[in-house]
């Protein structure tokens, strides 16, 4: 936990922005990333994203305030992020990664940082545009989230020694991992149910003869 | 017992309260909700536009009942034409709808007498002539609003329409220049034209079927035989037909999609209705999947009202919708049922001064609708807009806004007046509430202007002093350490 209020460490994910291939291998093989602050990071994301959906200025955005419920945001990003870090473990363990769990946890959240950034400023500065200087927002955004693209890629590429057509086809087949990680886990939710509801009735039909 | 003089006065007073009160809870007391659609396409009930006023049928005007009569017309002075179709007879009714005016139930064509056989549709045209679309007789018969014989147009000719079409014309109605317009059963390609000699013109206003890309991609890869075997993508068809003061053709038609239920044609046969801020002309916009009235609405008829104001109605729900010309919903009421002021068959739809009359087929009866306080204003404001008077209209936005804060359009119209007046600040405030997006900008730029202007002087002051108070810092430290230097240094 002390890792979280070191200023080093924090100062370290900023570092990883601007020198995201050096900092990755530093990560990788001379433990300076953490992830108690990518998942701090994770949580300030999903914060930012909910902000900017619900407080961006109605010039730009397009959705009802009620519509938006942060709370469900946090669980579902911190889900997906779980999804991810998991699939992309499971595939890269067998296609010869050299990240672990913690690597790959440490990479994606740190990828998130120009994405809270650019967030935050696109709400700020939508509440100063016009439709006409629109634009301007979206390409605030745009360049966030395009930053936060490549150095996920970058992220996923260092740590485990991967060459940029192998990091795309493993990237590739996390998403596909992550939905047969889904599947499964539905299914075994299903038959839990079930399980659980047949047990209930054989509860219940001794309640009522006895 | 001035006592008692005086308790009884508290019980008449309290007997007069709850008596009003009651008045009160009964006027809310309408067998339909009026509603509108929000920005984010919720529905939001509103005060009602329009509150039943009594029926008419044809035993309270004096003759027998009407037998499935299908469609009515308001002639231009105020009598109402009602198409008895299985009496094979046209009922004319004075303008409140109490009086038997004549009823006409047959014509002397050049000496022998003639009737009609179902008669679908009544028109009565700018020039007074009575137009009849006699739908088993397959004709058009044109009378004088008395009855007495004019002309008949009927076998239309011409090389586009297929061989052996039968003439079946439903619905008619006739522009300023007589050309006349008719709805003619399995005529898919649009309305029939027919110039004033009762030539037959063409087809007009068609409607383009719309086949996906994915319908498109099966029909490739389907064979010859399998092809015929699929559906035919046939055009919907119109149902009902009106004509606004301009001779623009107001048409209404069955769209599955429940986008666009209405059409405005122009004299070339193009559509060129407005439509709103959602694009949409469909009726309702949350509609069931499943059950009895799952669906999008089905207009059966529409109705120009004048100052670019149309009314809908949909026979799927009983439902009145009504649009302005820039394609915003005004308000929705009406609903199917058996209570005083709901339908079963609605067929028919008319404006007469201030009211609404819908015609219902299964009960024969027409059924008057008259506008509240709350629909007025909403139609004076809109008509006053469609004038270009946006001033005159912002006194009818503020009463409409009095009995319904939270009407978009009211608001949008007190936004945009507060912007042509230079109140930027009040404007913005009104139109984020209205959600126009369009002119909160505008009125958002002028605002900004305004705080830039009056802040850019002090601003540059407030600069210029931390400058040069800079400087002097500056030069005082350098002044400091040059004679700490020299101290040194001596």
């Amino acid at each position: 936990m002390n890792e979280l209020f070191s200023k080093e460490k924090w100062k370290y994910a900023f570092y990883t922005v601007s020198h995201p291939m050096d900092a990755y291998y530093e990560i990788r093989h001379r433990g300076r990333g953490s992830v108690p602050v990518a998942i701090v990071l994770v949580v300030l994301f999903s914060l930012s994203f909910s902000i900017n959906r619900i407080s961006a200025s109605f010039i730009v955005n397009d959705l009802s305030p009620l519509a938006v419920n942060a709370l469900t945001e946090l669980f579902s990003v911190l889900l997906m992020y779980l999804l991810f870090c998991v699939g992309n473990w499971s595939i890269t363990c067998l296609m010869e990664g050299e990240g672990r769990l913690k690597d790959i946890a440490i990479a994606a959240g740190y990828a998130l940082t120009p994405m809270i950034v650019c967030f935050n400023v696109g709400t700020l500065f939508s509440q100063y545009v016009t439709l006409d200087e629109g634009g301007f927002y979206y390409m605030i955004i745009a360049f966030g989230v395009a930053y936060s693209l490549v150095m996920a890629l970058m992220g996923i590429m260092q740590v485990h020694n991967y060459t940029l057509g192998k990091t795309l086809v493993t990237i590739f087949l996390t998403f596909i991992a992550m939905l047969i990680i889904i599947f499964v886990v539905l299914l075994f939710v299903d038959l839990i149910t079930q399980v659980y509801s047949f047990f209930y009735s054989i509860y219940q039909e001794l309640i009522f003869r006895i | 017992m001035k006592k008692i003089k005086r308790f009884a006065a508290l019980l008449m007073a309290a007997a007069v309260m709850t008596l009003g009160v009651g008045e009160c809870v009964h006027a809310e007391e309408l067998p339909y909700d009026t509603y509108t659609y929000t920005y984010w396409e919720d529905i939001a009930i509103t005060p009602a536009a329009y509150v039943p006023n009594g029926s008419a049928s044809g035993l309270s005007v004096g003759t027998t009942d009407f037998a499935e009569p299908q469609d009515l017309c308001v002639a231009p002075d105020g009598l109402v034409y009602v198409a008895d179709t299985k009496n094979n007879r046209i009922v004319v009714l004075g303008a409140d709808m109490t009086t038997l005016v004549r009823v006409i139930d047959g014509f002397d064509r050049d000496g022998s007498a003639d009737t009609f056989n179902a008669p679908y549709g009544v028109c009565v045209s700018e020039n007074n002539q009575l137009y009849v679309a006699d739908s088993n007789n397959k004709r058009i018969v044109v009378l004088t609003p008395q009855g007495e014989f004019l002309k008949i147009i009927d076998n239309p000719q011409s090389e586009i329409l297929e061989e052996g079409f039968d003439f079946v014309p439903l619905k008619v109605t006739v522009d300023y220049a007589d050309r006349v317009y008719v709805i003619a059963k399995n005529a898919f390609e649009g309305i029939l034209v027919f110039e004033s000699t009762g030539d037959f013109t063409g087809y007009f206003g068609t409607i383009d079927v719309k086949i996906t890309l994915w319908e498109k991609f099966w029909r490739r890869l389907a064979s010859k035989e399998e092809r015929s075997k699929q559906l035919l993508f046939i055009p919907t068809e119109f149902t009902g037909i009106d004509i606004d003061s301009d001779g623009f053709v107001y048409a209404s038609n069955i769209d599955s999609e429940g986008v666009q239920g209405v059409r405005r044609l122009n004299p070339r046969g193009e559509d060129v209705i407005q439509k709103g801020e959602n694009e949409n002309l469909g009726g309702d916009l949350i509609v069931g999947m499943y059950g009895t009235y799952a669906g999008p609405s089905e207009f059966t008829d529409v109705v120009y009202r004048g100052r670019g104001i149309y009314s809908l109605l949909d026979r799927k729900r009983g439902r009145i919708f009504t649009y302005d010309k820039e394609g915003n919903l005004l308000y929705i009421f009406g609903g199917l049922g058996s209570q005083e002021g709901t339908f079963n068959t609605p067929v028919a739809i008319e404006a007469v001064g201030d009211m609404i009359i819908v015609l219902d087929a299964y009960s024969g009866t027409i059924l008057k609708f008259s506008e509240t306080e709350y629909g007025a204003l909403i139609n004076d404001a809109v008509g006053l807009r469609y004038d270009g008077d946006e001033t005159e209209a912002i006194a009818k936005w503020q009463g409409v806004l009095k009995l319904n804060e939270n009407n978009e359009l009211a608001n949008s119209g007190i936004g945009k007046a507060y912007l042509t007046a230079g109140d930027n600040k009040t404007a913005m405030k009104y139109l984020k509430l209205a959600m126009n997006r369009k002119y909160y900008s505008i009125a958002w730029r002028r605002y900004r202007n305004e705080l830039m202007a009056k802040s850019i002087g002090p601003a540059f002051t407030v600069i210029g002093i931390v400058i040069i108070l800079a400087l002097l810092y500056k030069k005082i430290i350098k002044n400091k350490l040059a004679k700490r230097k020299g101290g040194l240094a001596g």
